[in-house]
């Protein structure tokens, strides 16, 4: 095979790569060859035949071959625009165009319509270009001006007079302008692994739709949005904002989950935000999205917005100026210097924000009461950072299309960090991996799995142990690994003969088989990949199970190579970022442990102040410590769902209690209805700044909407406090600075700078400019320092139960149920889905409740209720098990009218509940 | 598992028992031809009177003799004697049969078509001097009609899986590639590549090798694939093991079309036979190799029947082509090397193994070799299923064999090779059966479907049909077929309307040759086929539709064969019927 193939195109020599296709060499010589089916990145069609080229050469194929689908030959010469070929692309359009409507092309007012100008109908109204949401974005009209076509062709036109589709959440479908390129069936397909949209019937009635022909809803959509974004026509358009033209756009990174993708924001003329597309060029999402960045953005131009700073006066909050409400926080704040004050950042924080939210606690309120909001499970980085020596996913996230093994751990990571499942979903559906599920609920992985444990709640770390056992005992080790990378292996191993597989199955109520099953697939290929949420598991066995899955990773070589490693599924956009500048309660900039002195030395030096050396306050200690008093006054960076969806406990309850409650954010919430001070915050769309992934891919956040209101960026309303609190080291003007101090003493950002990261997001650690980033940690760290077997013991499960509710509900949710029966029903004109649940209860359970199969069932939490027929197929006693559709979840957050729905986006923890037959029907038995 | 001598000596007995016996032997063609003329409802007579009078006999359903024209097409073999056929048979006419024939001893005085066999009966014609019979050369029909396609031993006692035993018990697997590339063979799909030079691009690839054999046979006029596998299904069978064999793949798919009911139970039934006699499965024959075959099914899809199409429809996906290459040699179902051969193609090969190349080869014609298998249907006297030496001439076959246009009517013109195969006028009828004389003139032989027209028929009546039909199949894939079909069905309405427009023909040539140059698969390369033949050889037609105004035969006028999916979207959709 040889390296490298020149050939000529229109006589230009362009040398490309063996397997290039024509037209992928003719782009990357800046050579266009118009295309319609076609899609970069996406597999090669031959649908459109406007890409036809003619070729000479050895081998060359005969006629005039598609170029997207010829692979180029040595020494071939290419034509691409003799006028033949011309001809023929002409004629391919004609056709086209007698049935897509075309008044935007042929209106005799096409040159002279100026944007205030009423349309004369000359143009019927389903032609015209004002109709098209598309107009002046699409990519026929481009190509059609492109050939310098006549547009007189004597074909009769045909409206295709097809009804919209508009009744689905988030998209509208308008079939008259489709083409049939099934660039979005491809899409679908082959990037996302879904299928939800297929082509239906044949010859000319070919038409893009559902399978079934009804609604997304059931068809197993996840609503990315990666159908719309390929779409060269009118055909697929997000609804809102759908004629809205863009006057600008720029590119940023989205704030909803820590994947960091890169979306290229439009922006109207009134300054909304309209549209986001994501970045086809961007490293972390490679093109993709999914329902929270693609349609979930626009939460930015909603009109609840604070505009000006509020102050409580005598029990009301009444607006104030900056200067005034600044006094007033900096004046009220001085008495609270000391541990009575709290920080609580946002998670949609940027790195500058989030360093100097913690700098001012740290160095002004003298407390380590610092922490991010989202910040509920810091027990999934610790091991990481004890044992290997970085607290951070140690792979990228597209390595994973690699990886041959995956193992996911209580994480529903198709909602929560959706683009992380894309590669893993592509791997599976080509058939080079396998995936094994740990976790009680269902959800869109299991459904992939090719093993699905279930173990008993809180026993999970035991399960881990007990699939290492089995490695041993199989000897599927990596030997070789483990004697020259890790230390104290020989203790490890005899720690681990106290998992005795009797035991474990006991323990975790997995039956043996299962779990040898689990150890020897996942042994059995390299590299593997392990990502872990942790979503499921008490708070006290969290720590014991990440240190079994870097125990595991360990033991089966997987760390230090591509493609393989951890990943820990944190939530929050900038949770990464928050926790490598220090924004914790015991943890300095630069992972620096606060307990050790010669880190704190070093932040402190370069602070030029003093730190305190105990453990703060944080997230998740916050209610208590407010409940007990120790906290007095709480400042707190944007909303969060933790503040009500009871992970930090009943937090709004206890922040009445607090002397003073300081809150900034940028739209009105539960939160500052209780503040005493509001002070008026920006969004991440009119930011600059930077996040880091949970790739630790360090991104900028560009701004793309103007100033709204009195709105100001979080870092500079703490300087302005600080500084009227008569501290130094606060008098930024810009970011730049601060990434500056901060990357001086968080070592691994050593190399970044904003100019740098304006070409592209980098991985940390870079640790000088001159130096590149680092897609995946430890490939030769282990050659002068060894990991860290750390032992495990065995222990029961445990998991805090409430007398009142004595079972779990693992509540799950799937992209697509084809067996169960349910209707597509219109409600207020949109589609909803109408369907009986199904409730799956342990035959044992049953028995105690007096449940038989098919009874109506009613399983009630506190503050809800799940209503279904029973089904005596639950997997584990003291487990019940409810699985949803992600079509009724997209339905409400669609109905939902509050300011940001996604943070009201109910996850799925275990839920304790009680079942029980409904009053009514009991009464009737 | 029994050896093949062991099988034959069986199967042997078994056939001696049958024509020897003390039983007459009663066949039925029960291929569609027959099913369709009412063969079913005569058997149902039959054993209702057999039953009545207390006759011990053995009635089979077998296939197609050829001589479709005279179905429900029943025969009796009295113990040792000649068979007695009888043509057009109704459930009426069965007691007097029975009566006269099985209990008087006499040959009925109606309906006796004639005999076939040694032994001449008194009073009847030997059936070989039928023009339908004695013209045929029947290779891969040589039992059709013949044996019951559900009986393995049946087809085993004619000679049957000889071919693969000789193969694997004397011949390497390039000795077979040899053997049918020396043959001659080409394949009767219609591209008409020589069958060994194909299977000898399978050679090379290791790992999982797919021989997949193509039945889609949606062409309208044509039944030659489906008549195999309805006759005869075991010699597709012991093709695909040749091929298997020869190609060293493990596997071999039979792809038939939905709704073809009566190929896919026999061809079903025929391969549950083989393995349970150990002729599928492992180590077949008790030697190294081993071979499956199964029946997949198309769905609703005449593009279904492009091989790469085929293949995406194996897979469960969508009836559409890939794009080439990778070509199915290297890349075919499910990513493997694949070959795919026509049924005919295959059905040839136990023969050639058999009788050896040599035999097979001095058949035929110039690079046309062997025998071509036609369905002759349309405005003919004797429709029916011929397998004729090539190289016989299109009169031959149409005047022949098919007995002319009845009616007294003149012969207009010929339809062959399917849809996308164009017509042929009268003067064509000294084109011989060969497959480059074929091209050469314009038309294919493509299926071998050849329909009839008389001088009734209007070429622009028939092209709309033919058009309509290319359009409703186009898989809808690729732009210029699926926007060109439907453009040249509704400018060929407009024609036969007399409504066209001035420029129509250019038009249609224009669009015509965008389709040629850039459809992605052979439907679409092809589609425009048919009318450019029309125009070229019945200028005239089109002529008198656009400058006079009127259809010179009227065939054009009334309501028949109205062509339905033509602009769907335009009628079918629009809330009261009004157009924008």
């Amino acid at each position: 095979m040889v390296d490298e193939i020149t050939l000529s195109i229109d006589g230009q020599e362009v040398k490309t790569q063996p397997g290039k296709m024509i037209i992928e060499a003719a782009m990357d010589a800046g050579k266009y060859i118009p295309y319609l089916c076609y899609y970069p990145g996406m597999k090669p069609y031959g649908a459109c035949r406007m890409c036809v080229v003619e070729v000479e050469g050895e081998r060359s194929p005969p006629g005039k071959p598609a170029s997207c689908t010829t692979p180029v030959g040595d020494g071939w010469k290419v034509t691409t625009d003799s006028s033949e070929l011309k001809d023929l692309r002409r004629g391919i359009m004609e056709l086209l165009i007698s049935e897509h409507p075309h008044g935007c092309l042929t209106c005799h007012r096409v040159e002279l319509c100026g944007p205030t100008d009423l349309c004369l109908r000359h143009v019927s109204v389903n032609d015209r270009c004002l109709t098209c949401p598309k107009n002046e974005r699409c990519e026929l009209k481009d190509t059609v001006r492109f050939m310098e076509m006549e547009m007189d062709t004597p074909l009769t036109y045909n409206n295709r007079h097809l009804p919209q589709a508009v009744k689905d959440p988030y998209w509208d479908m308008d079939m008259n302008l489709c083409i049939v390129c099934a660039r979005c069936v491809r899409a679908c397909d082959e990037v996302r692994g879904d299928s939800a949209i297929t082509l239906q019937s044949h010859s000319g009635r070919t038409i893009i739709g559902t399978a079934q022909g009804t609604s997304l809803l059931e068809s197993g959509c996840e609503f990315c949005g990666a159908c719309i974004d390929v779409c060269p026509t009118g055909a697929l358009v997000e609804r809102d904002y759908k004629w809205d033209k863009a006057v600008t756009s720029i590119t940023s990174t989205c704030p909803h989950c820590p994947v960091g993708c890169q979306m290229t924001l439009e922006v109207n003329k009134r300054d909304k935000l309209i549209r986001a597309i994501p970045d086809r060029h961007a490293a972390a999402n490679r093109g993709q999205a999914c329902f929270k960045g693609k349609f979930g953005l626009d939460f930015v131009n909603n009109r609840n917005r604070l505009n000006k700073p509020l102050i409580r006066r005598e029990g009301v909050l009444q607006e104030a100026t900056w200067p005034e409400a600044l006094d007033f926080v900096a004046d009220k704040l001085k008495t609270y210097v000391g541990d009575s004050y709290a920080m609580l950042a946002s998670s949609r924080g940027t790195n500058e924000d989030n360093y100097i939210a913690q700098k001012f606690a740290r160095t002004v309120m003298n407390t380590n009461n610092v922490d991010v909001s989202s910040n509920t499970r810091p027990e999934l980085l610790k091991p990481l950072q004890e044992q290997l020596g970085h607290p951070s996913a140690t792979n990228s996230i597209w390595e994973l299309e690699q990886a041959s093994r995956f193992l996911v751990v209580s994480s529903n990571m198709t909602e929560e960090q959706n683009v992380v499942a894309v590669p893993i979903k592509k791997a599976l559906t080509q058939g080079t991996a396998s995936l094994i599920v740990i976790d009680q609920r269902e959800t869109e992985l299991t459904r992939y799995a090719k093993v699905w444990l279930k173990p008993r709640p809180g026993s999970e770390a035991a399960l881990i142990g007990g699939m290492i056992r089995v490695i041993f005992d199989e000897s599927i080790d990596d030997h070789d690994f483990l004697a020259e990378s890790c230390e104290d292996f020989t203790e490890f191993r005899n720690a681990i003969w106290g998992f005795d597989l009797i035991q474990v199955e006991r323990v975790t109520g997995v039956p043996r088989s299962e779990i040898q099953a689990a150890a020897r697939e996942f042994a059995a290929s390299k590299p593997a990949a392990i990502l872990y949420a942790l979503e499921t598991l008490p708070r006290a066995i969290r720590e014991e199970c990440s240190r079994a899955l870097v125990n595991l990773a360990l033991v089966t070589g997987n760390v230090g190579k591509k493609s393989a490693g951890l990943f820990p599924l944190l939530t929050g956009a900038n949770d990464q970022g928050s926790r490598d500048v220090g924004c914790a309660p015991d943890f300095l900039p630069g992972h620096r442990n606060l307990t050790s002195e010669q880190g704190r030395q070093r932040v402190a030096d370069a602070w030029n102040a003093q730190i305190p050396p105990f453990r703060g306050v944080g997230a998740l200690d916050i209610t208590s410590a407010i409940n007990d008093g120790k906290v007095k006054a709480l400042q707190v960076i944007g909303n969060n769902p933790n503040f009500t969806n009871g992970e930090l406990g009943d937090f709004l309850e206890a922040a009445k209690s607090l002397d003073f409650l300081v809150v900034q954010d940028a739209f009105s919430s539960e939160l500052t209805e209780i503040a005493d001070v509001v002070l008026p915050s920006q969004t991440f769309a009119e930011r600059r700044g930077t996040y880091t992934n949970l790739e630790r891919r360090v991104q900028l956040l560009r701004p793309a909407l103007g100033v709204k209101g009195d709105g100001e960026a979080d870092w500079r309303t703490i300087c302005q406090i600080a500084q009227r609190m008569g501290a130094s080291g606060f008098d930024y003007t810009e970011e730049d600075p601060i990434f500056d101090e901060l990357n001086n003493i968080v070592r691994v950002y050593g190399g970044l700078s904003y100019g740098r990261l304006e070409a592209e997001g980098l991985q940390w650690p870079c640790l000088a400019a001159d130096m590149v980033d680092t897609p995946y940690l430890y490939e030769r760290t282990f050659e002068t320092r060894k990991a860290k077997l750390v032992n495990m013991t065995l222990a029961d499960a445990e998991y805090p139960m409430d007398s009142q509710y004595p079972l779990l509900l693992a509540h799950g949710r799937v992209l697509h149920q084809p067996d169960v029966d349910m209707d597509i029903v219109e409600l207020n004109n949109k589609n909803s889905i109408n369907r009986q649940e199904t409730i799956k209860v342990h035959p044992d359970d049953a028995r105690t409740l007096g449940i038989s199969e098919g009874d109506w069932i009613e399983v009630v939490a506190a503050g809800s209720t799940i209503e279904g027929a029973a089904s005596l197929t639950g997997h584990q006693p003291g487990i019940v098990n409810v699985t949803t559709l992600f079509g009724e979840l997209i339905s409400e957050l669609e109905a939902n009218s509050s300011s940001d729905p996604l943070l009201h986006i109910s996850t799925l923890p275990l839920t304790p509940v009680k079942v029980a037959k409904p009053v009514a029907q009991a009464a009737a038995d | 598992m029994p050896t093949y001598q062991e099988i034959k000596t069986t199967a042997d007995e078994r056939w001696q028992r049958l024509t020897a016996g003390e039983r007459p032997w009663i066949r039925v063609g029960t291929a569609m031809c027959g099913h369709a003329a009412g063969a079913y409802e005569v058997i149902d007579a039959l054993k209702a009177e057999l039953e009545k009078r207390d006759i011990n006999a053995v009635i089979d359903e077998v296939g197609c003799l050829g001589i479709c024209y005279a179905e429900p097409l029943v025969d009796i073999l009295k113990p040792s004697g000649s068979r007695l056929f009888f043509h057009n048979l109704t459930p009426e006419d069965v007691p007097e049969i029975i009566e006269s024939y099985l209990v008087e001893d006499t040959v009925p005085e109606t309906k006796v078509l004639g005999y076939m066999g040694d032994d001449p009966i008194d009073g009847v014609g030997d059936m070989n001097d039928i023009a339908g019979i004695n013209r045929q050369l029947r290779i891969a029909l040589r039992n059709a009609g013949n044996i019951a396609p559900n009986d393995i031993y049946q087809y085993i006692s004619q000679g049957g899986y000889a071919g693969i035993n000789k193969a694997l018990t004397e011949m390497q697997p390039d000795e077979v590639i040899k053997e049918v590339t020396d043959s001659g063979l080409r394949g009767r799909g219609g591209a008409a590549f020589p069958t060994g030079v194909k299977w000898s691009f399978m050679v090379r690839s290791t790992g999982p090798k797919y021989i997949l054999c193509n039945c889609e046979e949606g062409d309208p006029g044509a039944y030659n694939d489906k008549g195999i596998l309805e006759s005869d299904p075991h010699t597709l069978l012991e093709g695909l093991m040749i091929a298997g064999y020869a190609t060293g793949s493990s596997n071999g798919i039979v792809f038939i079309r939905h709704g073809h009911d009566g190929p896919i139970d026999r061809t079903q039934e025929a391969i549950n036979q083989a393995y349970d006699l150990g002729l599928l499965g492992e180590n077949i024959l008790g030697t190294d190799f081993s071979y499956d075959i199964e029946v997949a099914l198309t769905g609703d899809s005449y593009v279904a029947g492009e091989e790469t199409a085929l293949m995406e429809a194996i897979e469960g996906k969508r009836a559409q082509p890939r794009f080439r290459p990778p070509f199915p040699a290297a890349f075919g179902v499910w990513g493997k090397p694949s070959t795919i051969n026509n049924v005919k193609s295959l059905a040839y090969t136990p023969e050639i193994i058999s009788n050896g190349a040599e035999w097979f080869s001095s058949i035929g014609v110039n690079r046309s070799t062997g025998t071509a298998i036609l369905c002759l249907n349309g405005n003919i006297t004797y429709p029916g299923l011929y397998e004729v030496p090539m190289g016989l001439t299109l009169g031959e076959v149409v005047n022949d064999i098919g007995g002319g246009v009845p009616n007294g009517k003149e012969l207009k013109l010929l339809q062959t090779g399917g849809p996308l195969g164009g017509v042929l006028s009268s003067e064509s009828m000294d084109i011989h059966l060969d497959f480059d004389e074929m091209r050469s003139a314009g038309a294919i032989l493509g299926s071998g479907g050849i329909i009839v027209g008389d001088e009734d028929v209007c070429a622009v009546d028939l092209t709309r049909i033919l058009v309509a039909f290319c359009q409703y199949e186009s898989c809808g894939k690729c732009f210029p077929c699926r926007l060109g079909m439907e453009h040249l069905l509704e400018i060929t309405e407009r024609i036969a309307r007399c409504e066209s427009r001035p420029g129509d023909l250019d038009l249609m040539r224009s669009v015509g040759g965008t389709m040629e140059t850039t459809s992605l698969c052979g439907h679409g390369q092809l589609g425009f086929g048919p009318i450019r033949s029309a125009i070229t050889h019945f200028e005239a037609d089109f002529i008198s539709h656009i400058e006079e105004g009127k259809c010179p035969t009227g065939s054009c006028l009334g309501p028949k064969h109205v062509p339905k999916n033509t602009r769907p979207f335009a009628t079918e959709f629009v809330p009261g019927g009004q157009n924008g």
